[in-house]
C-alpha cells in the first residue's frame, strides 16, 4: 500500500467481518496461546499470551494491531540485559511491516546549515561507534495498576526492558548537516503514520542540551543484533535515562527546532500534572515527563508465593536508579526497613542492578512488603502512588505479600 | 570486531571504534498475527466493526476497565475531533452504548 492513510471506505474494508459470535475475553488466549493474569485491580485482569509475533517469544498481549506487547515479570529474574524476545513492544500507529535497507534515508533539516538526506551508510560512518547500556521503559508501565484505574494501554510492569544499544552520537548525525543558530530542540519522526488524515503523528523531540549528550544515540543495534521491524528497523533513537517515547523508531527525520515544540505528542499528550492532583481535578497546569524516576521489583517471589516458616529466606530482584545511578534498595514493611546488597555494577547508571537480601529465619507471614530504590540524586520511591490521569510514570513501591508454612 | 574502550570518566558503559566498522543492513521484513478476538454481542456493534476496528484490536476495547458513559463520550469524542477518525454522530453514541453495555457485563461474559 503506498499511501497508508485509509478512506472511511477502506477503514471498513479494513475490518473485516467478524462472525455473530461471541466468544468472551477469555477465550483470547485459547487461540493465541496462554493466559496471564496481571492482577490489574478491579479487572479485566486476564491477558493472553503468545509467541506468534516474528522474532518474539512469549509475551503478553496489550493489543495486536498496532502491536503493544508487554514481557512476563518472569523475565527479569536473572541478569540485567532482557533479551531481545522478550523487549516489550509499542507503536502508536501501525509501522510498515517491510524496510528497504538501501532505499532508506532520514532527512535531517530545520534549522541547520545544509539540510541533508543520508543514507544508512552515512548514519553509520557519522562518527564513532558507541554501545550504551540503557532501560528502555514505556511512560505508562504499570497503568494498569492505577487506582483509582484510567484508559489507556493496562500495562503491568513489564513493559521495560534493559538493552546494550549501538549507534553513533545524535550530535554527529547534527554535524552532517550543521547546526545553525538558534537551535533549541532536536525533533524525530519515523515511519509510522496515522491512518487518518489530517491525525497527529507520532513526532517527538528532546532539549538541544539533552540531544548534544555523548550517550544520546541514533541506534542500530540492540543486544549485538540489528533492531529488528518490531524494535524500529533500521534506527531508533536512544536516550538513555528518559521514558522511551522519545526513543522514536524507524528513524526518517531529524529536524532542528527554533522554539517550543507545540506538537500534539509533545505539548499536548505525554504530561503530568505540575503539581499532584486529585483525580476530580479539572484544568491544571501541566509538565512533559522526560526523564524515570527509580523503580524496584521482587523478581524471585511473586505475590502470593509461599515460603518455608521457621527457614531462613532469600529475596532478589532488579533496580533502577532512573536518570541517575542507583544508590540503594531497602526492603520495606509495615514498620520496618532491611537494606538490601547490591549486586556488582555490571551496566553503568542507566542499566538495571541486581539487588538481594538475606533474611535469617521466616517468623511468619510479610504482608505487603515491598522495595525502595533511591538513586544518587536523592530520588527515592513513594510509599504511595502519585497518581495523575493518564497513569504515567509509576513508581510507586511495589507491594507483595508472601505466605509462611 | 569492535575494540573496547571503557570511558570510566563519564561513568557510562561506551564503546569506542577506531574505525568506522563495515555495518551490513539486510532489508526487513515481517507478517504480523490477527486478532483473533471477535466482539461480543450488544447495542451498536457493528458501528463499532465499521468505525473502530481498522486502529483498534477488539481484543484492546475490551481490555478496558469500566469507566462512565461520560468518559467514553469523551473518548469518542477525542478519535473523532483529534484523531479525525470518520465516525459520525449516530455511529458515535452507538459506540458508547456498545462500550457501556459490554462493560456492564461480568467480566467472564465480555
Amino acid at each position: 500500500m503506498n499511501d497508508p492513510r485509509l478512506s472511511r471506505r477502506a477503514l471498513i474494508a479494513g475490518a473485516g467481518t467478524a462472525a455473530l459470535a461471541a466468544p468472551a475475553l477469555a477465550s483470547i488466549g485459547a487461540k493465541l496461546g496462554g493466559m496471564i493474569d496481571l492482577a490489574l485491580p478491579g479487572g479485566p485482569s486476564l491477558r493472553p499470551t503468545t509467541p506468534a509475533f516474528p522474532g518474539k517469544g512469549e509475551m503478553i498481549v496489550q493489543r495486536i494491531r498496532p502491536p503493544l506487547l508487554e514481557a512476563p515479570m518472569e523475565v527479569f529474574r536473572e541478569g540485567i540485559i532482557t533479551p531481545n524476545d522478550r523487549m516489550f513492544v509499542r507503536w502508536n500507529w501501525q509501522m510498515p511491516t517491510e524496510v528497504k535497507a538501501a532505499g532508506h534515508r532520514v532527512a535531517v533539516g530545520g534549522a541547520v546549515k545544509n539540510a541533508v538526506s543520508l543514507t544508512l551508510s552515512d548514519i553509520t560512518a557519522a562518527g564513532e561507534t558507541v554501545e550504551v547500556i540503557a532501560i528502555n521503559q514505556c511512560a505508562g508501565n504499570g497503568r494498569g495498576l492505577s487506582e483509582p484505574r484510567v484508559t489507556g494501554t493496562q500495562w503491568g510492569n513489564g513493559a521495560m526492558g534493559c538493552a546494550k544499544w549501538t549507534g553513533v552520537r545524535l550530535k554527529d548525525v547534527l554535524a552532517k548537516a550543521g547546526l545553525a543558530a538558534g537551535g533549541s530542540r532536536v525533533r524525530f519522526a519515523g515511519l509510522d503514520v496515522p491512518l487518518t488524515d489530517g491525525a497527529p503523528q507520532f513526532i517527538k523531540s528532546i532539549p538541544m542540551d539533552i540531544a548534544m549528550r555523548d550517550d544520546v544515540l541514533v541506534a542500530w543495534g540492540m543486544n549485538d543484533e540489528p533492531l529488528s521491524i518490531l524494535h524500529g528497523f533500521p534506527l531508533r533513537i536512544v536516550v538513555p535515562g528518559w521514558f522511551s517515547t522519545y526513543w522514536v523508531k524507524m528513524l526518517s527525520t531529524i529536524e532542528v527546532l527554533t522554539g517550543e515544540d507545540d506538537s500534539y505528542y509533545v505539548a499536548d499528550s505525554y504530561r503530568i500534572p505540575a503539581q499532584p492532583i486529585t483525580p476530580e481535578a479539572k484544568d491544571f497546569p501541566t509538565v512533559a515527563i522526560t526523564a524515570m524516576p527509580p523503580r524496584a521489583f521482587i523478581t524471585s517471589h511473586a505475590d502470593g508465593a509461599t515460603v518455608a516458616l521457621g527457614k531462613p529466606l532469600m529475596l532478589e530482584g532488579i533496580a533502577m536508579g532512573g536518570d541517575a545511578a542507583l544508590e540503594r534498595v531497602d526492603l520495606v514493611g509495615k514498620g520496618w526497613e532491611i537494606p538490601c546488597d547490591l549486586g556488582p555494577d555490571e551496566g553503568g547508571p542507566y542499566a538495571f542492578r541486581r539487588w538481594s537480601v538475606n533474611l535469617p529465619q521466616v517468623a511468619g507471614d510479610f504482608d505487603g512488603i515491598g522495595v525502595r530504590a533511591r538513586n544518587v540524586n536523592g530520588a527515592v520511591q513513594p510509599a504511595a502512588l502519585v497518581w495523575n490521569p493518564s497513569g504515567y510514570a509509576r513508581n510507586v513501591i511495589e507491594r507483595i505479600t508472601l505466605r509462611a508454612q | 570486531m569492535m575494540r573496547r574502550a571503557l570511558l570510566p570518566a563519564l561513568l557510562l558503559l561506551l564503546a569506542a571504534c577506531d574505525s568506522a566498522p563495515e555495518i551490513a543492513f539486510a532489508d526487513a521484513s515481517i507478517t504480523l498475527p490477527d486478532d483473533p478476538v471477535d466482539l461480543p454481542e450488544g447495542p451498536g456493534r457493528e458501528a463499532v466493526i465499521e468505525n473502530c476496528t481498522a486502529c483498534h484490536s477488539p481484543s484492546t476495547m475490551l481490555q478496558q476497565p469500566k469507566v462512565s458513559r461520560e468518559k467514553w463520550e469523551s473518548i469518542v469524542g477525542k478519535m473523532r475531533k483529534l484523531y479525525k477518525a470518520p465516525v459520525d454522530e449516530a455511529a458515535a453514541a452507538q459506540v458508547v452504548d456498545y462500550m457501556v453495555a459490554v462493560q456492564a457485563r461480568p467480566e467472564a461474559a465480555r
